[in-house]
């Protein structure tokens, strides 16, 4: 895959972080960023277009294995902060009924 | 016995372990374990720093044993042994001061634990795809701290702050992937020593991972265009947790800063007038926010955004004082504003309002607590023998012209706003049923103790700590005193003739809303303009 395409994919998230009025499409487009590193990285990584790196007599060049492992945490601890973010989002529908950010952000604490 | 080397790593899981135990087992005795855990790793912390003291060099070791070009390590050296000993006095106290609450709420003991084992993991690794993963870590466990009282607000605060600084993490990434490219390696002083190669560390790729890496801590460590995260996350959180946070937690930014700042600076990019640019408006910005506010704590969480700004002035001069000082700040900052935001959480607890203008005659009715937020209060607006003094007259040092002007203008600010939030001293004493308990009160105490004791015996534990001498300092004269009053005059005369009369423009700083996207477009463009001027112009 092209590096020019994948970082295409991490300007259309910043877009739509930049753009969107609603926390779920903030959540997505933070998503959207994510997996474009993701893919960039791993692009950066298999640049010498070898097979995967399994020690094996069946081949003969392999691809940088550290890539591959720093991405998997990476897909780790982005599920994680996706969950964490859904997880806020459905309470603060619950309190605010809606899920507007200005809507959200103006209304006055009670307290 | 063991090896003294890998003691960093049981700073890094005693804590997680007993943090695990403490919320599986259902009993009210278990929450003491956290105190045994404290204990554990004060005693491990002195001991491997009387072992290491004068050879840093040796502490750096690889997980596994395995070539340092590909494992993982963990590194100390003067700075990040004085942010151990920091947070593991820290810890003590915000134990001490939420033991209460947490005795009934295990789950929240947890949650501060496992963000002690993972902040002492950052302060002390030598990798830079793990900093990336305890940043994370540790953006993850504030938002549940924040988010933990389950209201509205503090709800949408923790949404807000986990969005904003999960991007400005995403970017980090983007600045390891580009030095992996170019470097081959992801260590922290193998990368630092291949940058003094020119042939390497010239190029555009390279430029491009330090602005992308700088813009993402910029955004941690809240400096001025990406601070908006701050206020709201401070200011909903408990008392215990917003002390926890504007004093320790933010400064895990800054300290990464300082490691990727020296990390660079073999490259020799000329920086140093970005970071006072961006520093002086932090400071700025900070202190105007601060004044129009109404809130006792969001007062303090602005505040905490302008000394922000102070500490990156200090620590824009890579090779002079004002670094020590920056360092300097740090630790001071940490000690009085928790003891400021602590305070704040008895007084707030205690008359069930936050609003200043609701609150009188403090003084009166809790001297003994009135008494340790002067202190506090002191220090931070710099007087003569406190710690504040001696960190930002060794900010001052070096700098010189509309800088220096600039930053004497936020000390008048800070001293402004000050004397704003001392008017809840005065007023007749009042009649309330709650009172402080000790175990609030004795961390203050412990708190104020040690401001003055930064403030007065600063050379020694300057030294015993940074190893730097800095006796040229002195921490009285007649000339300082005079110049502290001359600001606090000012600073009366523009709460009394500016802040009181003119209602308006004060609610219409105080009233600016920065949503979201619009927090992430200035966002993007303090990346543009990092990016036109670190890696274009030169």
């Amino acid at each position: 895959m092209n590096p020019i395409l994948t970082f295409v994919v991490v300007l259309v998230g910043f877009y739509g972080l930049s753009t969107s009025k609603n926390i779920i499409k903030s959540i997505f487009s933070l998503t959207i960023v994510e997996s474009g590193i993701i893919l960039l990285f791993l692009n950066f990584g298999s640049i010498n277009r070898g097979s995967v790196p399994i020690v094996s007599e069946l081949f003969e060049k392999v691809v940088d294995p550290l890539p591959q492992a720093l991405m998997i945490t990476t897909i780790v601890i982005g599920s994680t902060v996706t969950a964490l973010a859904l997880m806020l989002s459905i309470k603060l529908f619950h309190q605010y009924g809606s899920l507007e950010w200005k809507y959200i952000l103006r209304r006055k604490d009670s307290d | 016995m063991i090896k003294l080397i890998y003691i960093p790593v049981f700073l890094v899981f005693i804590p997680i372990v007993f943090s695990m135990i403490i919320f599986m087992i259902r009993s009210r005795f278990v929450t003491l374990l956290a105190f045994v855990a404290q204990l554990a790793i004060t005693i491990l912390a002195i001991m491997y720093f009387s072992e290491f003291r004068f050879n840093y060099m040796d502490t750096m070791f690889t997980f596994g044993g395995w070539n340092p070009e590909v494992g993982i390590g963990f590194l100390n050296d003067e700075i990040s042994m004085a942010f151990v000993f920091l947070t593991v006095f820290i810890w003590w106290m915000v134990l001490i001061y939420t033991f209460f609450f947490n005795q009934q709420h295990r789950n929240f003991l947890f949650f501060i634990m496992f963000l002690e084992g993972v902040f002492l993991g950052l302060i002390q690794t030598n990798d830079l795809f793990n900093l990336f993963v305890f940043i994370e870590l540790i953006t993850v466990l504030v938002t549940i701290l924040v988010a933990y009282e389950k209201a509205g607000n503090s709800i949408r605060a923790a949404l807000y702050y986990l969005l904003i600084n999960s991007t400005g993490t995403l970017l980090f990434l983007l600045g390891i992937i580009l030095i992996y490219y170019t470097f081959g390696n992801i260590n922290i002083s193998i990368i630092k020593g291949m940058m003094s190669d020119p042939a390497l560390s010239d190029n555009i790729t390279v430029r491009l991972a330090f602005v992308f890496i700088f813009t993402s801590i910029s955004v941690k460590s809240a400096l001025f265009p990406v601070f908006t995260w701050l206020p709201r996350a401070h200011a909903v959180a408990k008392s215990g947790i917003s002390a926890l946070l504007s004093g320790l937690v933010v400064k895990g930014g800054l300290y990464v800063m300082i490691r990727v700042t020296l990390m660079f600076s073999p490259a020799g990019y000329d920086i140093s007038s970005i970071l006072l640019i961006v520093g002086l408006s932090t400071a700025l910005v900070g202190v105007i926010f601060a004044m129009s506010q109404q809130d006792i704590k969001q007062i303090l969480a602005y505040h905490t955004i302008s000394q922000i700004g102070i500490i990156v002035v200090g620590l824009s001069f890579i090779y002079g004082k004002g670094f020590t000082g920056g360092t300097l700040h740090i630790v001071n900052h940490a000690l009085f504003k928790i003891l400021l935001f602590m305070s704040a959480g008895v007084i707030a607890r205690i008359y069930g309002t936050k609003k200043v203008k609701n609150i009188r005659g403090v003084f009166k009715t809790m001297p003994l607590v009135s008494i340790l937020m002067i202190v506090g209060m002191l220090s931070i607006t710099g007087a003569p023998l406190f710690n504040g003094f001696i960190s930002k007259s060794l900010i001052k040092y070096d700098l010189e012209g509309v800088s220096y002007w600039l930053l004497q203008l936020v000390n008048i600010g800070t001293a402004t706003s000050f004397v704003k939030l001392s008017q809840i001293f005065f007023g007749p004493k009042v009649e309330l049923t709650k009172k402080p308990y000790i175990k609030e009160v004795l961390p203050m105490t412990v708190l104020a103790l040690a401001c003055i004791a930064f403030g007065v015996l600063y050379k020694p534990l300057v030294e015993l700590f940074l190893n730097v001498d800095i006796s040229t300092v002195k921490n009285i004269s007649l000339a300082y005193v005079i110049e502290y009053i001359i600001f606090l005059g000012i600073g009366y005369l523009i709460y009394t003739f500016f802040i009181k009369k003119f209602h308006h423009i004060v609610d219409r700083i105080r009233n600016v809303l920065i949503s979201f996207e619009t927090a992430n477009i200035l966002f993007l463009t303090y990346l543009c303009i990092l990016i036109v001027f670190v890696v274009l112009l030169p």
